[in-house]
């Protein structure tokens, strides 16, 4: 089961609502590239026959459901979508509660997550829903692999990579090392209209608004622009000494030498 | 619950690492606001030795376990220990095993969440956070809900926080209260390949001379090492050079690599995709050299040089060298 996001694209303009959220209706949105990471690495372990199949699980507004149809274009069996007036605003916390919930439902093997999202960057979503399952954690796989009732990634280390496992079920988190993801042919694209997608509330995974605090226990109190940086010194059409000069006087105009 | 301020301290190798020392400065800034004391959870081979910490800015240190196992299988003892310290805020390092360890208590507490933030202070009893979002294009201000328990656990980017300088004085050290370490400590390193040659760990670098795509061969990065050395730096590299096989992907700096605040970065061939930019753009001064006068990452360094890198690397090197006196 692939968990993913439906985001913001980075070239999209952004606007926030009145009540500092970030507007998702009015941006262009895409599925979270680094969850397209975790769908390829989904496919692969379908097609290598390791798991039997493939499906998506997303939470978000009802737009998201364009995201699990973009994901079914890419290959799979089938999505969820969890969508609940309740949820808008969701911080990190209650919406690994909200997958974590779904996921008790689905009960897959391996609940798959890219390593981050666009939009927040956290990274606690995998290791939360984890937490709150109550299974192991396999994260920042540059490969996933099943071997028989367990589930084993590389991962980086601070000068060379582990092999870490697990036993089966387990929350993995994939990077962008495990191939880059395929794009979905016309043929996928109207595969995808007949795969089954289904659309749960909260109630529909057991839980009730009073359960999520009104959807985060974080809020944003305030949201500015950066302090602007002074203009780029740019040096060009200049011979390499000349240029070299220059980039020395500048280091030491700043002490940097 | 207690005004005290946690953080996880990670050790390595039987030292802390450069985030431990930082978030234990933070954390005892943050306690002076609050009027708390900093509590180290320490995790790692070589945290059984956390004393230490205490010149670092700690008053206890709780030692979760000093084995090399995944952070996330600390989970369990280290939401025990919260619970016993009750602290106001935890700050956890933005890393990987950070993120990790930080979601377990998420997950495990049901507490509040925020960053990767680049500035977090106490105010009137209040943990106030500040974190770019939307690749930087947006400052956000939160704080936990009325509602939300303690503790507010905050990542923290590298480079937040400076290590104190010359401290003194040992942390009281005691074990994490028992605890099941549960299906979380069920996952295991079952095999550790090193690599042959050390990697710079370009979080503690002061100076890093990137490079990118425009760099062209592995071969192409001997310049830049060379001016790294002259500048007393470390070398690194955009994704795409990455990918290339150019480099390690250790030395990979952006959204999927590493996050540095060094305070110089030199960008040699690196277009200055946002992915990468996410990555170096609290750096204190940029210096980018590229061939295309249109490459982005002249829109937001403080000095753009466009010229071939080849040309002017190695004759900056030398003019560096000749400058120092050496």
């Amino acid at each position: 089961m692939v968990c993913i996001k439906q985001v913001p694209a980075t070239t999209a303009e952004k606007r926030y609502t009145a009540d500092l959220r970030l507007d998702r209706a009015a941006a262009e949105a895409v599925i979270n590239p680094l969850d397209e990471y975790a769908i390829e690495q989904a496919l692969r372990l379908q097609e290598s026959g390791a798991v039997e199949s493939v499906g998506f699980l997303s939470m978000g507004p009802e737009q998201a459901a364009e995201a699990l149809r973009r994901a079914l274009a890419m290959g799979g069996d089938d999505a969820t979508l969890v969508t609940d007036p309740a949820l808008a605003g969701a911080d990190a916390w209650a919406t690994a509660r909200v997958l974590a919930a779904a996921l008790d439902k689905l009960a897959p093997d391996v609940a798959l997550m890219g390593m981050a999202s666009d939009d927040a960057r956290g990274s606690l979503v995998p290791g939360a829903v984890a937490a709150m399952r109550g299974v192991p954690l396999l994260s920042y796989g540059s490969e996933l692999r099943i071997e028989g009732s367990a589930a084993r990634v590389r991962r980086l280390t601070a000068d060379g990579f582990d092999i870490v496992e697990a036993p089966l079920p387990v929350v993995a988190s994939v990077t962008d090392q495990v191939g880059e993801p395929r794009y979905a042919s016309l043929k996928g694209i109207m595969a995808a209209k007949r795969k089954p997608m289904e659309t749960w509330s909260l109630a529909d995974i057991g839980l009730s608004p009073d359960d999520l605090h009104g959807s985060a226990l974080t809020r944003v109190v305030e949201t500015r622009k950066p302090e602007p940086k002074p203009p780029t010194e740019r040096i060009e059409n200049v011979s390499a000494d000349e240029a070299v000069t220059r980039i020395a006087d500048w280091l030491a105009s700043r002490k940097l030498i | 619950m207690s005004s005290d301020v946690a953080f996880l301290a990670e050790f390595s190798g039987g030292s802390p690492t450069h985030a431990a020392l930082e978030l234990a400065a933070g954390a005892a800034e943050l306690a002076g606001q609050s009027k708390g004391s900093a509590v180290a959870l320490a995790y790692g081979p070589g945290a059984a030795d956390a004393a230490a910490l205490g010149s670092a800015g700690a008053s206890r240190v709780v030692i979760l376990g000093d084995d090399p196992s995944p952070a996330i299988t600390h989970g369990a003892a280290a939401a025990a220990a919260v619970r016993g310290i009750g602290p106001i805020a935890l700050l956890a390092p933005a890393t990987p095993n950070g993120r990790d360890l930080a979601a377990a208590l998420v997950g495990l507490l049901g507490v509040p969440a925020f960053g990767p933030v680049r500035a977090v202070r106490i105010e009137g009893g209040r943990v106030r956070t500040e974190q770019a979002t939307l690749q930087g294009t947006v400052i956000t201000v939160s704080e936990p809900t009325d509602e939300a328990e303690q503790p507010a656990i905050v990542l923290v980017l590298p480079g937040t926080f400076s290590p104190l300088e010359g401290g003194s004085g040992k942390a009281a050290v005691e074990p994490a209260p028992a605890s099941e370490a549960g299906a979380l400590g069920s996952a295991s390193i079952v095999e550790s390949h090193p690599a042959e040659a050390a990697v710079a760990n370009l979080e503690e670098a002061s100076v890093i001379v990137a490079g990118g795509r425009g760099v062209g061969s592995a071969d192409g990065f001997a310049p830049l090492q060379e001016l790294a050395d002259a500048l007393g730096g470390a070398v690194g590299a955009s994704r795409a050079a990455a990918d290339a096989g150019w480099v390690p992907y250790q030395l990979q700096i952006g959204q999927t690599g590493k996050v540095v605040k060094p305070a110089l970065y030199v960008g040699c061939g690196i277009s200055g995709a946002i992915q990468h930019r996410v990555g170096m753009q609290t750096a204190e001064n940029v210096l980018a050299i590229n061939k295309d006068p249109d490459a982005p990452i002249g829109e937001f360094a403080d000095l753009f040089v466009v010229g071939d890198l080849f040309a002017i690397v190695p004759k900056l090197t030398a003019e560096i060298r000749r400058r120092k006196g050496r």
